[in-house]
């Protein structure tokens, strides 16, 4: 087990299964034609899944911790979390590269600009393109913790936004959503409900929850 | 290649479980004889295949001059079959996991004065010679491909039944077979797939009933042993696999406009100047076109205006879409 979370909290093993999920999934196929029909349209849906799901990944972190505050393993994957976000914001962007090309020119660009999945998809990378610009050192101290802190709540906005994003984009795509978009919400009900209970009950029961919701992130 | 194998495999099998008087029926007889020698005379010998009706020829009025034919392996390993998977690489592997189209029944009913039901290769022999048509085809998730069919125009199917007067729809259902057929377990579609015609639209010249593509029986994936293919509207309005076909008084409810009614409408006819409520269908991408070919601009009716404007004449089909 100590030996696992080693392995799993090395920076370098997270960097390249980071990078390694792009080379498996997009730049393999793409050089041995295992894309398919529509190549443009496999890696328009690859890279929105992948960005989609590293940002599912980094949501699941924290509230994996307060879970399971003992486990090495989830304190080992906490330490990727500036990772996994910055790699989900560079995987959105690919995304968006593949949407250009899809549309093939100007006209159609503009077009897919008159439908709303286009514009929850592009509120959605605005956020995560601001918190990864934001993921240094640098931008903690200038802006102070507790700022910081609250800016990056807006991954949890993010993460709506993309979710239906990605639910109205295609014919039966909401299918898939639902397997993102639950587990992370059961995640986050499952914290709240382990710090209301561990709390101790000196407090108004109201008062208590209303703190647990503040204090959740 | 491995279809016909596979055929042939199946084909030995129904012979050795089947009792010797019943295999050796008049009509199973003479199709198989009438087939084999049909087969040696025009076939090589490695192709010979218990493929009913073919080889076929072009049907000239449908050559599709000046459009660049789809592949056949993309043809056979892109659709929406959602059966057999969600993404459109799935059917291709989901549908070929044992799923047997041979022996297929078909059920002809409703409000007709000759339902019938019977084994998918005498319907095929009772309506024959198929014919093959190279046709556009655009779904409605605005991507788009030109397919050679082989098959018979759906007109014959519905005189062969006769519907009576009261019948102002067709009902087309596919296969219902939760046991091998794990997606139609679950309760995401209102299983099984349902679509509908008027009738006007059943006895078009165009709407067609498909056996084939390539000059090959279909694949599983592609709706084996048959399906509608209906080229103006929407890809979903062609369903696969057909297991029965109705004849009835009201419109009948299709599966895409249960599920979202605002988004697919009953007519489903392609058209460009009526978007998708969630996405443009103002152009279409050409499947085979290349990585940067972007998209073409999307025809009125899918390109057979001429031919089927006059259905819609008068129609609202910003209300009717």
């Amino acid at each position: 087990m100590n030996r696992l979370a080693r392995i799993l909290g090395n920076r370098l093993f997270a960097l390249s299964t980071l990078i390694g999920i792009g080379i498996w999934l997009l730049v393999v196929p793409a050089l041995t034609g295992g894309l398919g029909a529509n190549p443009v349209e496999k890696l328009l849906h690859l890279t929105g899944e992948i960005a989609i799901w590293m940002l599912g990944a980094v949501l699941a972190l924290s509230p994996l911790r307060a879970l399971f505050p003992k486990s090495r393993i989830v304190a080992a994957l906490n330490r990727h979390r500036r990772a996994i976000g910055v790699s989900a914001c560079i995987y959105a962007l690919l995304h968006l590269a593949a949407h250009v090309v899809y549309e093939g020119g100007l006209d159609g660009l503009l077009r897919s600009f008159s439908k709303p999945f286009i514009w929850y998809g592009a509120a959605g990378l605005s956020i995560l393109i601001i918190l990864a610009v934001t993921s240094n050192q640098f931008s903690i101290r200038s802006l102070g913790g507790r700022n910081w802190k609250l800016l990056h709540r807006l991954a949890y906005i993010a993460a709506a936004l993309l979710v239906y994003h990605q639910a109205i984009a295609g014919k039966g795509h909401w299918h898939t959503g639902r397997w993102l978009f639950f587990p992370l919400a059961s995640l986050q009900l499952a914290r709240i409900t382990k710090q209301l209970f561990m709390r101790p009950a000196r407090k108004h029961r109201a008062t208590a929850i209303l703190t647990t919701v503040a204090n959740a992130r | 290649m491995s279809d016909h194998c596979i055929r042939d495999r199946d084909l030995a099998a129904v012979a050795a479980a089947t009792p010797e008087p019943y295999y050796l029926r008049r009509r199973e007889f003479l199709r198989l004889f009438g087939l084999g020698v049909a087969a040696s005379a025009f076939l090589p010998l490695t192709s010979q295949a218990a493929s009913t009706g073919f080889p076929d020829a072009l049907n000239a009025g449908y050559k599709l001059d000046g459009v660049k034919i789809t592949p056949e392996d993309l043809v056979t390993s892109y659709n929406n079959f959602n059966e057999w998977g969600q993404a459109k690489d799935q059917p291709k592997e989901l549908a070929n996991r044992g799923w047997k189209t041979r022996p297929w029944s078909i059920e002809i009913g409703g409000l007709c004065a000759n339902p019938r039901k019977m084994d998918v290769d005498e319907l095929i022999q009772l309506l024959g010679p198929i014919e093959r048509r190279n046709y556009r085809h655009r779904c409605v998730e605005a991507w788009s491909m030109v397919i050679p069919w082989d098959g018979f125009p759906l007109a014959k199917l519905v005189d062969l039944a006769q519907p009576k007067g009261e019948a102002k729809y067709v009902r087309f259902a596919s296969f219902f077979d939760s046991a091998n057929c794990r997606a139609q377990r679950s309760n995401d579609f209102p299983w099984p797939y349902t679509e509908g015609l008027t009738i006007e639209e059943s006895r078009h010249e165009l709407a067609f009933l498909a056996v084939g593509l390539y000059g090959k029986p279909l694949p599983n994936q592609n709706g084996a042993p048959i399906r509608l293919v209906v080229p103006w509207k929407y890809g979903f309005k062609s369903a696969k696999s057909l297991a029965k076909i109705e004849f009835v008084a009201e419109q009948p409810k299709t599966l895409w406009n249960q599920l979202a009614p605002n988004e697919y409408g009953f007519y489903a006819n392609v058209n460009p100047n009526v978007d998708h409520p969630r996405w443009s269908q103002k152009s279409e991408r050409v499947i085979g076109a290349g990585f940067f070919s972007g998209k073409q601009a999307t025809l009125m009716f899918n390109g057979y205006e001429k031919q089927v404007g006059h259905l819609y004449a008068g129609m609202d089909l910003r209300k009717n879409f």
